[in-house]
């Protein structure tokens, strides 16, 4: 069963003068048609602009499409009685660490979402414990948040979103800020969630690093889908991915410039270890580096 | 300069202060106030600043990190020092040209240094040893009664441990943004106040555009995360009183008896 399912689903919004006069009106959302499944990995990828955002904001009902309609567990976002409900099944990370930090204390910002939805104060604490155990910063719940590196506030608001237990998970960009190390930390967790607990996540990026080990990727441009795929398939089309101002992680593009040189590599090679062994198993073939090649060499 | 500011902010340690209930705490913090108000004389002021001492002996917040709190209103306090040392009529101590001081101008700027003082170390270790949270829940309680009369209390406190939380956050911001100017030539240094104050100016227009943007995330945050107001919303820490509290409200009562008790054997005498 899908989790999430975006049926022709557009988003237009206003933009106003100084006087309040309207002057123009941008489509963010085009046309877009997704499912998601229940315990998968989705990325949706895309460059600024290309309406990623905007469409996570729809899965957890903070904007509303102006044409077609999203459901949530088979929920309508639209309906305004399943509003919280659709919230706790859909729990959202944003971009920027502190400004979606409420608590002073780490305890205290993971028991938020727990104490909104009306929980004994029992639970909530059995909660906040799993879900900081879940994300490795049980040992820093007396902490201030403002005492945390970037990627430790990120994993306290995945924490937060944790303890509500939802059965999804939208993150916006949740690594935009963060140095490599906090990336490689948030990314780490999310995975370890999605393959111990079975959540759903589906994260919104423009890492092609955080790509690569997704089950399934779509590609947003100019509000509209554009690409979908399994993370080899979407890489394999290099040109496809330039033209719509997107990088192939390192590996995939020298594996683009090798088979353009005339080696004889398979397409799609995501990892860098995937690219060695192919390599080796080219030497071992006795191949020879085409002349073209060795001219640059010299 | 700006990391001076230690009002609002929480100081994590584990003392019988700080495991007190913030309702006894407001109490405290009121009664001390009150109590600082009640006379002027030696013996008050002497109790006052044992019940200080003492309470921040227990509450194993290090002193100077009340003290720095105090650097804030140094210019507040040097102010009403210097007004009521020029201003008080009495009996004249010393007189140069138009200036004169007198013995009861001194004696007010005296109190009134120590009355400052005393009020902002008092209030500060409320903010020191009282999380946020715990304190917004403690005011919402005891002001629940407002309820009836249709006053927001929760909303209120909501708003008040928000804003507590963004203060280290804004100051820092307020320092991101005065490097940026300086290192574009603003010059916050020199010059006169007029000209000084003229060059806060380009640096409170960004810090208000981007306080709104993060008002605006923060929103949408809490609404992603089912926050919707009072109603059925429960509590991780919910306040319930214990004995230690009781020995708070015993000690508080205690003290404010103490207080007037000195001031009757003083009889209202200044000094």
């Amino acid at each position: 069963m899908s989790i999430v399912e975006s049926k022709n689903v557009s988003f237009v919004y206003a933009v106003h003068d100084e006087n309040g006069n309207v002057v123009d009106s941008i489509r963010a959302l085009n046309d877009v048609s997704l499912k998601v499944g229940q315990g998968e990995f989705i990325t949706i990828l895309g460059h600024n602009g290309s309406g990623k955002s905007t469409f996570a904001k729809h899965i957890n009902a903070i904007l509303f499409p102006s044409g077609g309609t999203i459901f949530v567990d088979g929920m309508d976002t639209q309906d305004g009685e399943h509003l919280l409900d659709i919230r706790q099944t859909a729990g959202m990370v944003f971009q920027n660490p502190d400004n979606q930090i409420i608590g002073t204390v780490v305890e205290e910002e993971v028991g938020f979402g727990p104490e909104n939805l009306g929980l004994p104060t029992s639970e909530i604490w059995n909660r906040v414990v799993s879900a900081l155990k879940s994300v490795g910063m049980f040992e820093y719940r007396k902490t201030s948040p403002n005492k945390l590196s970037g990627g430790q506030k990120q994993r306290i608001a995945i924490a937060g979103i944790i303890a509500m237990r939802p059965k999804c998970i939208v993150l916006d960009e949740p690594t935009a800020m963060l140095d490599p190390q906090g990336r490689a930390e948030v990314i780490k967790t999310l995975h370890e969630l999605n393959e111990k607990e079975h959540v759903t996540v589906i994260l919104i990026t423009h890492y092609m690093e955080e790509v690569i080990d997704a089950d399934y990727c779509f590609v947003m441009n100019g509000g509209e889908l554009v690409m979908e795929g399994k993370p080899k398939d979407i890489f394999s089309n290099v040109e496809g991915l330039k033209n719509l101002r997107l990088d192939v992680p390192q590996v995939t593009e020298l594996a683009d410039e090798l088979i353009k040189k005339g080696f004889p590599l398979p397409k799609g090679i995501i990892k860098r270890e995937q690219l060695v062994e192919e390599l080796i198993k080219l030497k071992n073939q006795g191949f020879k580096a085409p002349q073209s090649y060795r001219e640059v060499e010299a | 300069m700006l990391r001076d500011i230690t009002l609002g902010q929480y100081y994590p340690a584990q003392s019988v202060i700080h495991k007190l209930d913030p309702r006894v705490k407001l109490a405290a913090t009121l009664v001390y106030i009150i109590s600082l108000f009640i006379g002027m004389n030696v013996e008050i002021y002497i109790a006052a600043a044992l019940f200080l001492v003492i309470t921040v002996k227990l509450s194993k917040v290090p002193v100077s990190y009340i003290t720095r709190g105090l650097k804030a209103i140094v210019l507040l306090i040097i102010f009403s020092a210097a007004f009521n040392l020029f201003l008080t009529s009495g009996e004249t101590l010393v007189s140069f040209g138009p200036i004169t001081i007198t013995k009861e101008g001194a004696r007010f700027a005296v109190f009134m240094i120590i009355r400052l003082i005393f009020l902002i170390m008092g209030t500060s270790l409320l903010t020191l040893t009282t999380t946020p949270n715990n304190l917004t829940d403690g005011l919402e309680k005891a002001f629940a009664i407002l309820k009836v009369v249709k006053v927001p209390v929760h909303e209120i406190a909501m708003m008040m441990s928000i804003a507590l939380r963004f203060i280290p956050i804004l100051v820092d911001e307020t320092d991101k943004i005065m490097k940026a100017q300086m290192a574009r030539g603003a010059d916050f240094e020199t010059g006169n106040i007029i000209r000084r104050s003229k060059a806060m100016v380009p640096i409170l227009v960004p810090l208000f555009i981007s306080a709104f943007r993060r008002a605006n995330d923060l929103a949408m945050a809490m609404e992603a995360r089912c926050y919707h107001g009072s109603e059925g919303r429960t509590k991780m820490k919910p306040l319930k009183y214990t004995k230690r509290d009781a020995c708070g409200y015993i000690s508080l009562l205690l003290y404010l008896a103490v207080m007037i008790g000195l001031n009757i054997y003083a009889g209202g005498r200044v000094i």
